[in-house]
C-alpha cells in the first residue's frame, strides 16, 4: 500500500474536522485515513443507538482516544447539528439513513443535511463542506450502452418513476447543498461513489443482477461496474475536504482497471458459490417495461419495483472513469483492482464466516 | 367527489395520496406540513398545486371538503378541532388521539358541526375483514360473540424505525404514554372494540421488554403485551401484541356459540370454523380436509382477486377512505362508528394506565362514559 500524502490542505492538522456516518462502512476509513494523515481534531458524529464496533476499532488502531471526540445525536434535531458543528472547519458528511419511503429518504437525506449546512454556516467555521452522494443520481435513459457517464451526465429527473427512493433523497440531497453554495456561500464539494466494496460489506451489488425471486438473476454481463474498493473511495473523500480550489465541484469516484458484472461474479462464485441464471439486458429491459406497464395500468397493485429507468441505470452498461479526480485532486488508488477484489474475497474465507 | 387535503406529509402520508388517487372523482387539493421542504416534496411528487407550511392558511386557501390528518399522534386532536372549525371532514390516522377524553371532545364537535370524522383503522376494511362482519350479520356465530382474539405483530428487524426512537428519550414515539404500544396497537384492539360492549367490567394487562429490544438498549420502552378484557356480557377477549413472534401474526378469532371465525390478515384468508361432529376417527379425518377446503377457496378468491386488480396491498386504506367519502356525499352510514373509536381509545388507556402503575397484575374496571 503506497500513501500519497498531499500537498497542501486547507485545513491545519489542528483544525477541527466532523465526519457524519463515521462508524459505517466508509466513514470509519474515513476517520481512519484522516488520523494517518495526522489530522489531531476529529469530531465523529454517530447515533444514540449505533454499535460503534467499525469506529472504536479504528480508534484504538492509533491509540486515538484523546485525538477522536464522539458526538452522539440525531441530524434532524438542529440542535444536535449544531453541537456537531461548532467550531468546525470541514464536515465530511457521510451519514445515510436508508429508508425505503419517499418521504423517508427525503428526512434523512436533505432536511439532515439542511440542518447540518445551517449549524455549519452558523455555529462552524465553514472551510469545506464535503457531501457523499452517490451514482444513484445519475439517469443513463437517454445514453447509449457503453457511452461515457461522466460528472456532467444527465441527473435523474423523474425518481419518482424510477422508484428509487434513495437516489430521490440524494437528488434532492444534492440540489440543496448546490442552492446553499449558490445562495449561502457554503464551501462544498460532492462526491458521488459508484459501487463501493471491500472487506465488511458481503452483499453484491444490485448493478450485477436481483435475488428478488428466491434465486440470483445475473442480468447483463458484459456491463462494467462504476466498482470502488473502500480504502481508495475513503481515501477520494478525505482529499475532497482538504484540497484547495475546487469548491462547487463534483467528482465521481470510481477505481482503476473496472471489471464486468460477469468477471466479478464469476470471482465471486469461486469463494461463495452461488446458483445463477443469466438474462439478456435487452430481455430484461422488455420485462421491466412490462412490469412497469402493469403497475400503471392496475394503479400499482405490484409497486413499480423493476421499470425502464432502473433496469438502464443498474444494468445498461456504460463507461466510466477517474480522470476529473485525478486531475483535481490529486488522487491516486490505494489498492490496485486485483488487491482490493482478494481482500473482498478473502473475508468469504471460512475463518471469516 | 371530495377535494381533499392532507396535513402531515411523513412516511405515511404517500400511502394515503395513493389510495386517494384510486377514488374516482377524489382529488387532492394540497398538502401542508410545519416542515416546509416535506411538504413540498410530496407535492412535487405527485403533482399537487397546493403546499403549505402553516395548516390555518391552508384551510383558509384551500378550503377542502376533507382533511387527511397523518402527522403524529401529539398533534390530532388541535389539528381535528382546527379542520372540523373550519369546516372540513376529517380522517385522522390512528392512534386517533393521544387519549380518550380527546377522542369524544373531537367526536362532540364534529357532531355539532354536522361533520364526518373518522379514524385510520383500515385493517378493518380489508377484503377478508369485510366478509367476517358480513357473516357475522348474518348470524353466523349464532348470537353475541363468546370470545374474541386478536394478534398484532411487528418486527423491530428494520432499525430505521425503533433505531431513532430508542436513540432519542425526545422522539414523539417516547413522549405518548403508552410509548411504542401507543403507536402500534390501535388496529388490534379496534377490532375487539367492534364486538365489545361499552361498558368493560375487568381489564388486565401485563407488558414486558423483551430481551431483543434489551440487547439494543431498549431503556424504559417496553415491545410485549397481553391484555385481557371482559364486557357486562361476558363476552370476553385477549389481545397479544409481540416484536418477537415469528411468522409476524394478524388475526382475529371471534367464537360464538353457534360457530366461529378466524381471519388472517397475513395472508388474507377467513375460515369458518361449522359446529359439527364426526363420529369416531372421522373426527381427525374430516375437520382437516374442511379447513383445507377453506384455505383453498380463500388461495382462489385471492387469485381471482389479484388478477382482475381488485387486491392492493393497501386495499384496507382504500375501502375505508372510500367509505368515508362516501359517508360524506350521503352514500352510506359513517364507515366506523363513532363508539366503536371511543372505545378502543378508552380500552387503551386503561391498558396503559395499568401498565405503568402497576406493571401489570392489578384488574382496573373501565367505566363506560357517554
Amino acid at each position: 500500500m503506497s500513501i500519497q500524502m498531499p500537498r497542501e490542505f486547507i485545513v491545519a492538522r489542528t483544525g477541527r474536522i466532523l465526519v457524519t456516518g463515521s462508524n459505517g462502512f466508509i466513514g470509519a476509513k474515513v476517520v481512519e485515513i484522516l488520523l494517518e494523515y495526522g489530522f489531531s481534531n476529529l469530531r465523529c458524529f454517530v447515533r444514540p443507538s449505533s454499535r460503534l464496533d467499525r469506529l472504536n476499532r479504528v480508534i484504538q488502531k492509533f491509540s486515538a482516544e484523546k485525538t477522536v471526540e464522539l458526538v452522539s445525536g440525531d441530524l434532524l434535531s438542529r440542535e444536535d447539528c449544531a453541537r456537531a458543528a461548532d467550531g468546525v472547519s470541514v464536515i465530511y458528511h457521510l451519514a445515510a439513513g436508508f429508508d425505503k419511503s419517499f418521504a423517508g429518504a427525503f428526512m434523512n437525506s436533505a432536511l439532515a443535511t439542511r440542518n447540518l449546512a445551517d449549524a455549519f454556516l452558523e455555529r462552524g467555521r465553514p472551510t469545506r463542506f464535503v457531501n457523499v452522494s452517490s451514482f444513484a443520481v445519475y439517469s443513463n435513459l437517454t445514453l447509449g450502452r457503453r457511452a461515457p457517464l461522466d460528472e456532467d451526465s444527465p441527473l435523474e429527473d423523474a425518481p419518482q418513476e424510477r422508484y428509487d427512493a434513495y437516489g430521490f433523497g440524494k437528488l434532492k440531497q444534492e440540489e440543496l447543498i448546490r442552492s446553499y453554495g449558490q445562495l449561502r456561500g457554503l464551501p462544498y464539494v460532492i462526491l458521488r461513489p459508484g459501487a463501493v466494496f471491500g472487506p465488511g460489506k458481503k452483499d453484491l451489488t444490485g448493478r450485477i443482477g436481483v435475488d428478488t425471486f428466491g434465486f440470483f438473476i445475473h442480468i447483463g454481463g458484459s456491463n462494467q461496474l462504476p466498482l470502488t474498493f473502500v480504502d481508495n473511495c475513503a481515501e477520494a473523500i478525505v482529499l475532497a475536504g482538504l484540497v484547495p480550489d475546487v469548491n462547487g465541484e463534483i467528482f465521481n469516484v470510481v477505481d482503476d482497471e473496472l471489471l464486468t458484472s460477469a468477471q466479478f461474479l464469476k470471482a465471486y462464485k469461486k469463494v461463495k458459490p452461488l446458483f445463477s441464471v443469466r438474462l439478456p439486458y435487452a430481455v430484461a429491459y422488455g420485462l421491466s417495461m412490462a412490469w412497469e406497464g402493469y403497475s400503471r395500468r392496475s394503479q400499482g397493485q405490484l409497486p413499480p419495483a423493476f421499470n425502464r429507468r432502473r433496469c438502464a441505470a443498474d444494468w445498461k452498461g456504460n463507461r466510466f472513469s477517474n480522470r476529473k479526480l485525478r486531475d483535481k485532486l490529486g488522487w491516486e488508488p490505494r489498492i490496485r483492482m486485483k488487491d482490493a477484489m482478494q481482500q473482498f474475497l478473502a473475508q468469504f474465507s471460512a475463518r471469516s464466516h | 367527489m371530495p377535494r381533499v387535503a392532507i396535513i402531515g406529509c411523513g412516511k405515511i402520508a404517500d400511502q394515503h395520496v395513493q389510495a386517494i388517487h384510486r377514488i374516482p372523482g377524489a382529488s387532492i387539493v394540497a398538502v401542508c406540513d410545519r416542515e416546509e421542504l416535506m411538504a413540498r416534496q410530496l407535492a412535487e411528487r405527485f403533482g399537487i398545486g397546493g403546499c403549505f407550511a402553516d395548516a390555518g392558511e391552508m384551510l383558509r386557501v384551500s378550503s377542502p371538503d376533507v382533511v387527511h390528518v397523518t402527522t403524529p399522534p401529539q398533534s390530532h386532536h388541535a389539528l381535528g378541532l382546527q379542520c372540523l372549525d373550519a369546516g372540513s371532514h376529517v380522517y385522522i390516522e390512528k392512534p386517533f388521539t393521544v387519549t380518550a377524553p380527546e377522542a369524544e371532545s373531537l367526536i362532540k364537535l364534529a357532531r355539532q358541526r354536522g361533520l364526518n370524522i373518522t379514524a385510520g383503522h383500515n385493517y378493518q376494511f380489508t377484503p377478508e375483514m369485510l366478509a367476517m362482519r358480513r357473516l357475522v350479520g348474518d348470524g353466523f356465530l349464532g348470537g353475541r360473540p363468546v370470545h374474541l382474539e386478536s394478534y398484532w405483530s411487528y418486527d423491530l428487524g428494520d432499525l430505521n424505525y425503533v433505531g431513532p426512537l430508542l436513540g432519542n428519550p425526545n422522539h414523539w414515539v417516547r413522549q405518548l404514554p403508552g410509548q411504542l404500544f401507543h403507536n402500534l396497537i390501535s388496529h388490534g384492539v379496534a377490532r375487539l372494540a367492534e364486538f365489545l360492549d361499552e361498558e368493560i367490567v375487568e381489564l388486565v394487562a401485563t407488558a414486558h421488554q423483551s430481551a431483543y429490544l434489551r440487547n439494543l438498549g431498549g431503556q424504559d420502552v417496553m415491545d410485549e403485551l397481553r391484555v385481557l378484557i371482559r364486557d357486562r356480557f361476558g363476552t370476553t377477549a385477549s389481545f397479544c401484541f409481540s416484536t418477537q413472534i415469528k411468522p409476524g401474526l394478524n388475526q382475529f378469532r371471534i367464537c360464538g356459540t353457534a360457530n366461529s371465525i378466524s381471519v388472517d390478515l397475513m395472508s388474507g384468508s377467513l375460515v369458518r370454523h361449522v359446529n359439527r361432529s364426526y363420529k369416531s376417527y372421522l373426527t381427525f379425518l374430516v375437520p382437516p380436509m374442511v379447513n383445507a377446503r377453506e384455505y383453498i377457496r380463500n388461495a382462489r378468491r385471492n387469485a381471482v382477486d389479484i388478477f382482475r386488480q381488485r387486491l392492493h396491498q393497501d386495499s384496507g386504506m382504500k375501502e375505508l377512505i372510500d367509505q368515508f367519502y362516501g359517508s360524506i356525499t350521503g352514500r352510506g352510514p359513517a364507515p366506523i362508528p363513532y363508539r366503536e373509536i371511543l372505545l378502543t381509545a378508552r380500552i387503551m388507556d386503561a391498558i396503559f394506565a395499568q401498565i405503568h402503575a402497576t406493571a401489570g397484575r392489578a384488574s382496573i374496571p373501565v367505566a363506560a362514559r357517554g
